[in-house]
């Protein structure tokens, strides 16, 4: 497609989203905002998970850490607002994303996912422990906000930001070591980038992307408990995005994210009983057929060459083929 | 501290292990072996807890009996599921088995959570809750005899993987695939079989713990998160280390939890990170099989 | 099916109500229908669904002039609380629904609590007893059962009763809102009566096995031993005292005894364990509502549930929040939102439940928690308060190996 012709494009699609809040109900608003979120998350999880391949498995300690922070400070005597709470928390999680960054990327595969999901576990317990600053199990409860259009906005700016900020660093220096760490570590740092640097770069970028997160949901839900914010689902949910959309590209993410929340929102008014185990399907099948996620199924399908039907049994074999064992 | 709590938190620490060691015997196995990280482990637990359940409501058989049935139905779902669904991505990059095997956990539970219920439910045989007294110790008798299978089943695998021809395959398969394929074993099969005794394992674990707890479709869970734990206390490599790391993640439970009962997890996993960053291999462990 | 035979009246109901076009008010409810608290769920929907098809049956509700027949529209929340905050915003927004009905348990009460008090629509819950929720100074939710704090004192006073010298307690309970409150409130009305707390702590929700913390307690020889979590807690706190040989004078739970799936589980273990209660049949209120009386109520209920033996308190405190309800709409005369809500802040009223009456923050302070025991004959009687008891309560329960 042209450029001026997809900037044109961008330009509607923005200006529909913009003007949204006005046609629909609050709670479908909610649900967008929900994707929305969910798309943040997932960016910052692209930054280490996709780009620099350490499948982080704890993000959600940073979600939670960006909720309590900005709930806490609005709560605190200062009475912060919320435009001056959610950074402070997007920073405490990066440092806190530093901190633990710098032992725990020195191990690889299984392990690191191991150690940042005890991590996020970890600090679940905590939370709900640490009675005197979170109010423990029972939780705090922001002050109350009525315009739902508020999240939606604050979101989608995010979001865009996001697209940017990917895009921007994809094609920079950083990006490329990325990807190089992500290859081949060892050549990487032989060729004299400096490995732990770009890692622990890319993992407090994830941990500000879903601190971020953490504080718009925050303040939506107004009740904020260890139990709901530290839970292992939505660090599941932010890789499944990624990995529906498609890990290491700009689009993926929030294209993930869109098509994961309408399939589970829709799943879930259908099959009230059922429907995780649909949704374990759909996860299943993505992994199994898809790995590599949607953006790049359209690439492929993009490209010059013989179409049809037989196109899309190889295309979707593709995986199974080259993973299996005979 | 008095000796007697010290005496019992010992004793629970013992029989604590016992099961705990089996809960992670199938798990270490298949990582091991195939480099899984078999998430859906849990719900392996929990079928294997239902059937027990089952076997002992209808027919009144009792649990311990009902062990090597509830194995047997395991080995042959975690067989199909292994050949049908894990081989197609086994060599894919770890995250996608990771998450094949999570998905595969949702769809079980919530499956279980549909057909039967979320009732809890526990198996109480007529001799639940009787042991026998050493001192100011209590040793109740279904733990007692949860240990013994645990041991005997953990020494089985051992004695299987080292002595019989196709434990030997499996072992071999676990370190060089493709030497293994080149002698002449059949990769796929055998995965089938290590998949299938892992889920038997579990299997087993879970009828043992349906007298001991009262469960419901959720048991699983945190049993797979202290499989990953135990694991890499005692490292990858063979049974032995199994029944170490089994060992040494019951003190750490039982000592936290007659300390700070409320942050257990936390201390756990805190020790866990802990360890991984000083000896990723595990206390004892050589990363393999 | 059960299930099916619901939804196919909720199906008709729902057609029904279109034809009538709007002369139907509709409750809107997130309950655990599955999940850790699904049983518990199960009550609270009976018990909402029950005094809804009772006030259809009896006309109705009128409203200046015209008569409304009452709906419930509900969707199971899996014992997730973000779910329920999802799902009463559903309700509200979507589907929506005049006035909600709470969620079984506090966690979620307390994120369905902020959002009603978003779009201004009240809620009486009646499962979720932490005072947490309230002291946000919320205007929109009521609770119409007792606070959490109150849940074992019925138990601590009837085994006074029994044994004035009765010196130590022990008390374990879940880490989650309500059951800290609980914990809380057993320690503070214990010192009060003069026993002394020889070990307080909290185990994490989910736990499976407490065998530390009761070889603790086993060390401090505790005279009674109190557990404040939820069914499944309980049920592994007896399990493991028994294989562990702690037998106190008396134990007893928060949660847990008043259901029938706790004598299922546990058999003869259950024998002599006390359970604190909102309410009993045996109990003696006579009140101003379609059943009157306690007994009569639990008839009520039998004849509709026939595999109910004895009907847990969720489901008696959840139909009379349909009550309040209907006594809030009619005294308000409107379906308002803001006007039912001033109605029910004001409502005083005695009904086969209790009393039920609201102080300034929106709990009912007013109504007393009563004290259940299960006894070697294999019922299950109320022992507390001594006036409206069935039976004294048994005392001291023998130790596990000597029965």
């Amino acid at each position: 497609m042209p450029k001026p012709l997809r900037f044109l494009l961008f330009a509607v699609i923005l200006a529909g989203l913009l003007f949204l809040p006005r046609v629909v109900s609050p709670y479908k608003l909610l649900t967008y905002t929900t994707v929305l979120c969910l798309a943040l998350m997932a960016q910052g999880w692209n930054f280490i998970g996709g780009y620099t391949g350490y499948a982080a498995f704890g993000n959600v300690a940073f979600f939670g850490i960006g909720a309590y922070t900005t709930g806490l400070l609005m709560l605190s005597k200062w009475q912060l607002p919320f435009f001056a709470a959610a950074p402070a928390g997007a920073l405490l999680a990066a440092i806190v994303a530093t901190a633990i960054g710098l032992p725990v990327l020195r191990l690889k595969g299984h392990y690191f996912a191991i150690a940042t999901l005890g991590v996020a576990e970890a600090l679940r317990q905590i939370a709900a422990t640490w009675d005197s600053l979170t109010q423990g199990a029972t939780g705090i409860d922001l002050p109350v906000r009525s315009d739902s259009s508020f999240f939606y906005y604050v979101a989608l700016a995010l979001v865009v930001v996001g697209l940017v900020v990917t895009a921007l660093l994809e094609r920079s220096k950083l990006g490329y070591g990325w990807v190089a760490i992500r290859e081949d570590q060892d050549a990487a740092r032989m060729l004299g980038i400096n490995t732990t640097l770009f890692k622990v770069l890319a993992f407090a970028l994830s941990a500000v992307f879903a601190a971020l997160a953490g504080a718009i949901v925050a303040y939506q839900n107004i009740h904020v408990a260890p139990d709901d914010f530290f839970k292992v689902e939505y660090t599941l949910r932010m890789i499944i995005a990624c990995i529906i959309g498609g890990t290491g590209s700009v689009w993926g993410p929030v294209l993930g994210a869109a098509v994961y929340q309408l399939l589970s929102t829709y799943v879930w008014s259908h099959f009230i009983e059922l429907h995780p185990t649909v949704l374990g399907l759909i996860i299943i099948f993505f992994i199994v057929f898809l790995p590599r996620g949607l953006m790049d199924l359209f690439r492929r399908l993009a490209r010059p060459g013989p179409k049809g039907r037989r196109i899309w049994r190889d295309l979707l074999l593709a995986n199974v083929r080259a993973s299996r064992v005979q | 501290m008095s000796s007697a709590e010290l005496g019992q938190i010992a004793v629970n620490a013992l029989l604590l292990s016992g099961i705990l060691a089996l809960v992670a015997l199938g798990f270490s196995l298949v990582w091991g072996i195939m480099n899984i990280v078999n998430l859906s482990h849990g719900a392996f637990i929990v079928l294997g807890a239902y059937l027990t359940f089952w076997m002992y409501a209808i027919w009144k058989i009792d649990p311990f009996v009902s062990i090597p049935i509830s194995m047997a139905v395991m080995f042959g779902l975690g067989y199909l599921i292994q050949r049908s669904l894990i081989n197609q991505v086994i060599r894919a990059p770890l995250l996608a088995t990771f998450l094949l095997t999570f998905g595969l956990e949702i769809l079980i539970v919530n499956l279980i959570n549909y057909f039967f219920k979320a009732d809890t439910r526990s198996v109480q045989p007529a001799y639940s809750g009787t042991g026998f007294t050493l001192g100011p110790v209590r040793v109740p008798y279904i733990r007692l005899g949860a240990l013994f299978v645990s041991l005997a089943l953990v020494l089985a695998l051992g004695a299987f993987l080292n002595r019989s021809r196709l434990g030997r395959a499996i072992r071999a398969t676990g370190m060089d695939l493709d030497a293994a394929r080149l002698s002449g074993v059949k990769v796929a099969t055998i995965y089938g079989l290590t998949f299938a005794i892992g889920a038997a394992l579990a299997g087993a674990a879970g009828s043992l713990l349906s007298t001991q707890v009262a469960f419901d479709p959720n048991l699983g869970g945190p049993y797979t998160q202290r499989a990953f734990v135990i694991c890499v206390l005692g490292g990858l490599g063979n049974v032995v280390n199994v029944l170490i790391g089994a060992a040494l993640y019951a003190v750490i439970e039982v000592v936290v939890g007659s300390r700070l009962p409320a942050l257990s997890q936390a201390v756990t996993f805190g020790i866990l990170v802990l360890l991984l960053i000083v000896r990723p291999q595990g206390i004892a462990g050589k990363g393999f099989y | 099916m059960k299930k099916s035979a619901t939804l196919l009246a909720l199906a008709f109901w729902m057609a029904a109500a279109c034809a009538l076009a709007a002369d139907t008010i509709v409750f809107g409810a997130a309950i655990s229908i599955t999940g850790k608290t699904a049983k518990e769920g199960e009550y609270t929907r009976d018990g909402y669904q029950f005094a809804i098809d009772k006030i259809n049956e009896l006309g109705g509700i009128k409203v200046g002039g015209k008569t409304y027949k009452l709906e419930m529209k509900y969707y199971d929340d899996e014992t997730k609380p973000e779910r329920t905050a999802q799902l009463i915003e559903k309700l509200i927004n979507e589907d929506k629904v005049n006035l909600i009905l709470g969620p079984y348990g506090s966690s979620p009460t307390g994120t369905a609590a902020p959002i009603c008090e978003r779009y201004k629509i009240p809620m009486v819950e009646a499962n979720g007893s932490a005072e947490s929720i309230f002291s946000k100074g919320y205007k929109y939710t009521f609770m119409i059962l007792s606070p959490a704090k109150l849940y074992l004192r019925g138990i601590i006073d009837a085994v006074r009763s029994k044994d004035p010298k009765v010196k130590t307690v022990a008390i374990l309970g879940e880490n989650e809102s309500f059951s800290k409150e609980v914990a809380g409130g057993a320690a503070e009305y214990a010192k009060e009566k003069g026993l002394s707390v020889v070990y307080d702590e909290l185990y994490p929700t989910n736990a499976q096995d407490v065998s530390a913390l009761l070889t603790a307690i086993k060390g401090k020889n505790a005279d009674i031993i109190l557990g404040s979590g939820h069914l499944q807690d309980s049920l592994l706190i007896v399990k493991q005292s028994k294989d562990l040989g702690v037998s106190p004078k008396a134990m007893g739970f928060s949660v847990g005894p008043s259901s029938p799936e706790f004598r299922a589980n546990l058999g003869k273990s259950a024998d002599y364990i006390f359970g604190a209660t909102q309410w009993t049949e045996a109990l003696k209120y006579n009140g101003d509502d379609p059943w009157k009386t306690p007994k009569a109520f639990g008839d009520a209920f039998r004849a509709k549930h026939p595999n109910y033996k004895s009907i847990p308190y969720q489901v008696a405190e959840s139909a009379v929040a349909v009550i309040a309800y209907q006594k809030a709409i009619e005294k308000a005369a409107s379906l308002d939102p803001t006007k039912v809500r001033d109605a029910l802040a004001a409502i005083d009223v005695m009904t086969y439940y209790g009393k039920v009456k609201f102080d300034s923050r929106g709990v009912n302070i007013y109504k007393p928690m009563a004290a259940e025991q299960y006894q070697p004959d294999g019922n299950k009687y109320t022992v507390w308060p001594a006036d409206v008891a069935e039976k004294p309560p048994l005392y001291p329960m023998p130790a596990w190996d000597k029965r």
